[in-house]
């Protein structure tokens, strides 16, 4: 490993012709493949105590990733991501309580925040800046005392539990691997599909959004329109990490879409990476991992602790954890090329093409 | 540049492969921890010498004053006692107790991770505070039979042992403090108009249920008029208005968010309706509700409790509180004077746990629950007098008797009749 790291930066830099590394074609199909059996072999050889934390994460990397769509790709700051969550949480919890059918239960906990976002992005995407914010700010605020006040559906503030992830017979799986499984297809597939989503025409579209509507409108992307898709697809994406919260949680109640929680995934995105797939993923780890470590220093500090850690990620890593190697690099390069920060020439931060899926940290600052 | 190009793959499969055999590595060492023991062999978190339990409470975020005192309470308590040299059991062991603590922030979520976390190191769960923060985990307790025992909840569902085998509530559900107010107002002489506020959610439910009950049947009383309002709502001021109109001389008010029970006492007397007032325990606070509200202009002011209050001049030289002060100084990280009842609480779950312990004959977790449920009028130090733990009733938590108190101008009395 050593040796081939030496001999790989020396050429590194001197290929303008070479497509980069992530793009060729085979590694664009090995990468993926050896993650799938990484993936499929992991539940099975890890404690259950791991499994559990991994589900976790995966709910959150999929809120976190719905986010990002309307925050990072879009650049409309939303804080109302959780309430989202909530909805399919309690969609899910709804629907497992009146044994509906499963497939109709999940397609249910998309669709409905899907809708409910539409709708908020109607009025809301007119506005631009802070007062979509404001806006998407309610939407927590009303969540909690609305859930209360439905108790007929909701269970009031004693909430709602639902276990339905039985494990079924014929897998001989523990019940935390069967979790851990159904997370990854639907997690997995929802970044897939999202990945392919931002990448493609509508992620251009998002990135010249974000950058400057007026451009955008001049060359006939409607802003309005596209702020309304992002921001029902980010509903869609918080409805599907709803109905994976209940599978792995199995409880929901007013508390799970409190305004705090919301301000934590935004914390999570920024410090994962705004505009990035796999920063998405980081940030779920982050927003799992952090109270747990802080928990085992110290339990009366954890929220000190959490502040403490949220600013020194963001001094040292502007750009969030995803962009810890792409630093990295260019700091390696630097000392060992000389050159400076030409040797990064593939992320400029005005391309709006391709660029979307590992944006430069200077990329973020427009919307913040 | 196909130099680079295998080079580059080279380093890919490597760290691949370093990372295949770290996980591998990993592997499944113990297969299943969450199960149950069987028989008689010993459950997790207890060894010959110490035994380890698990507390998952807010200790940040708006509920982490409360939440700090259950830790505190218990931790004093059994730092205390293995400063003597531990609790005896009854298998004829003395062992230490360690409470490993965990903040949740209130926070369902991280409740259930804390859970997750802690189940396979500790012996049993205890003393966390919340609702939904207990609940969010229930469910695994009972499929991972974890015992999740004297929890601070007044939710009923933790004391109906059908629903929940491997759980038991401490405090006192809503339903007792309703009904304990009930009676003895039923049993006054005189006649009297009673009027309703409460919360509409299972808080102010719970009340209004087990106040209807113990008055139920009894003639002197009648309910004239009966009003809600939303946790949520920032004025209650028509409410009031509408049932002072009503001529009641007797107003049930459950309550449950502190400024708005300050301008419930504010505004009756500003509309000249001063009836004697019933108040849920965590919304009597003389210091903080009471004397802003002006309690002092109502006939009486009447309230719940089971737990001694360190800070009352009637128990300042009582034995029980002062070892309890000074152990929850030393052992229990809380140098302050108690803000929150909640500390006295879990310090009796403490004394009650030691109860359990002394029955237990083998070191697991279904002889534990059984011995536990064996309690019959135990007296834990800080209780009032004619309040005890008794855990064997069917749908009631481990205190389910509290006595009524009225207010004095500056704390409260235990009372035994309505006047």
């Amino acid at each position: 490993m050593a040796s081939a790291s030496s001999v790989s930066s020396a050429p590194a830099s001197s290929a303008p012709s070479a497509p980069p590394f992530r793009q060729r074609p085979w590694v664009r199909w090995a990468l993926p493949l050896l993650l799938l059996v990484v993936l499929v072999v992991a539940p099975l050889v890890l404690s259950e105590g791991v499994n559990e934390t991994l589900a976790r994460i995966g709910v959150f990397a999929v809120a976190v990733l719905g986010l990002n769509v309307v925050m990072g790709y879009t650049g409309q700051v939303s804080l109302g991501q959780i309430f989202f969550l909530g909805v399919g949480a309690y969609v899910t919890a709804y629907g497992v309580q009146n044994d509906w059918n499963i497939v109709g239960v999940f397609a249910l906990a998309c669709l409905i925040p899907a809708v409910a976002g539409l709708l908020v992005a109607l009025a809301a995407a007119r506005l631009g800046g802070l007062a979509i914010a404001m806006v998407t700010i309610a939407l927590p605020i009303v969540g909690v005392p609305l859930a209360k006040r439905l108790s007929e559906f909701t269970g009031g503030s004693q909430g709602l539990s639902a276990r339905f992830a039985e494990t079924p017979e014929w897998t001989g799986l523990y019940d935390d691997q069967w979790q851990l499984y159904v997370v990854l297809v639907i997690g997995g597939l929802v970044f897939v599909l999202t990945r392919a989503l931002v990448r493609g025409k509508y992620g251009r579209a998002f990135a010249i959004v974000r950058g400057n509507e007026n451009v955008a409108s001049s060359m006939g992307i409607s802003p309005y329109r596209y702020k309304v898709l992002a921001f029902t697809i980010a509903s869609l994406i918080g409805g599907v990490s709803g109905f994976l919260y209940m599978l792995v949680i199995q409880y929901t109640s007013p508390e799970t879409m409190s305004f705090g929680h919301s301000i934590e995934l935004l914390a999570a995105m920024v410090i994962g990476g705004a505009g990035s797939i796999v920063g998405s993923l980081l940030g779920g780890a982050y927003y799992v991992l952090i109270p747990e470590l802080t928990n085992q220093v110290d339990p009366n500090l954890t929220s000190l602790l959490q502040g403490a850690i949220l600013l020194v990620v963001l001094f040292l890593l502007p750009g969030g954890l995803a962009s810890l190697p792409r630093a990295l690099t260019r700091g390696r390069r630097r000392t060992r090329v000389g050159r400076g920060p030409a040797a990064t020439p593939s992320t400029p931060s005005s391309t709006t093409g391709s660029a979307t899926a590992e944006p430069a940290p200077t990329e973020r600052q427009g919307h913040a | 540049m196909n130099k680079q190009f295998r080079s580059r793959t080279a380093r890919g499969i490597a760290v691949a492969s370093a990372l295949a055999l770290t996980l591998t590595a990993c592997g499944r060492g113990d297969e299943g921890g969450g199960g149950g023991s069987r028989g008689g062999s010993a459950s997790p978190g207890i060894t010959d010498d110490s035994v380890t339990l698990g507390i998952t409470t807010p200790l940040s975020g708006a509920t982490a004053g409360p939440g700090t005192c259950t830790v505190a309470g218990v931790k004093a308590y059994f730092g205390a006692k293995n400063a003597e040299g531990g609790v005896e059991f009854g298998d004829g062991k003395t062992r230490t107790v360690e409470i490993e603590a965990l903040d949740d922030a209130y926070d369902p979520q991280q409740a259930k991770a804390n859970y997750d976390q802690l189940k396979d190191d500790v012996f049993a769960m205890t003393a966390g505070l919340g609702t939904p923060t207990n609940r969010a985990w229930r469910e695994a307790a009972i499929a991972d039979e974890v015992p999740q025992v004297l929890v601070m909840t007044g939710d009923p569902l933790f004391s109906d042992p059908e629903e929940s085998p491997w759980q038991l509530g401490f405090v006192p559900i809503y339903q007792n403090e309703g009904e304990a107010m009930g009676e003895l107002l039923a049993s006054s002489t005189g006649e009297h108009k009673v009027a309703i506020l409460s919360q509409n959610d299972d808080f102010g439910e719970g009340y209004v249920e087990g106040f209807k009950s113990a008055i139920e049947g009894s003639d002197n009383i009648e309910i004239v008029n009966e009003l809600t309002y939303e946790a949520t709502d920032t004025s209650v001021d028509a409410q009031i208005t509408e049932l002072a109109s009503s001529g009641a001389d007797v107003f049930f008010n459950a309550m449950s968010v502190t400024p708005l029970m300050i301008s419930a006492l504010q505004k009756a007397q500003q509309v000249n309706w001063t009836p004697s007032w019933f108040l849920p325990s965590n919304t009597s606070s003389p210091g903080a509700i009471l004397e802003p509200g002006g309690a002092a202009a109502y006939p009486g002011i009447y309230s719940v409790a089971f737990s001694k209050t360190p800070a009352a001049p009637a128990f300042a030289d009582n034995e029980d509180v002062q070892t309890y002060l000074a152990a929850l100084k030393e052992h229990g990280d809380y140098p302050d004077p108690p803000a929150f009842p909640h500390c006295q609480w879990s310090w009796m779950v403490g004394a009650t746990l030691e109860q359990a312990f002394a029955e237990m004959t083998e070191p697991t977790r279904e002889n534990f629950m059984e011995a536990l449920r064996s309690i019959e009028g135990f007296e834990a130090p800080l209780m009032l007098p004619d309040t005890s733990v008794s855990t064997g009733e069917d749908g009631q938590p481990a205190v389910s008797t509290v006595v009524v108190q009225k207010y004095n101008g500056k704390g409260y009395d235990t009372v035994e009749t309505f006047e």
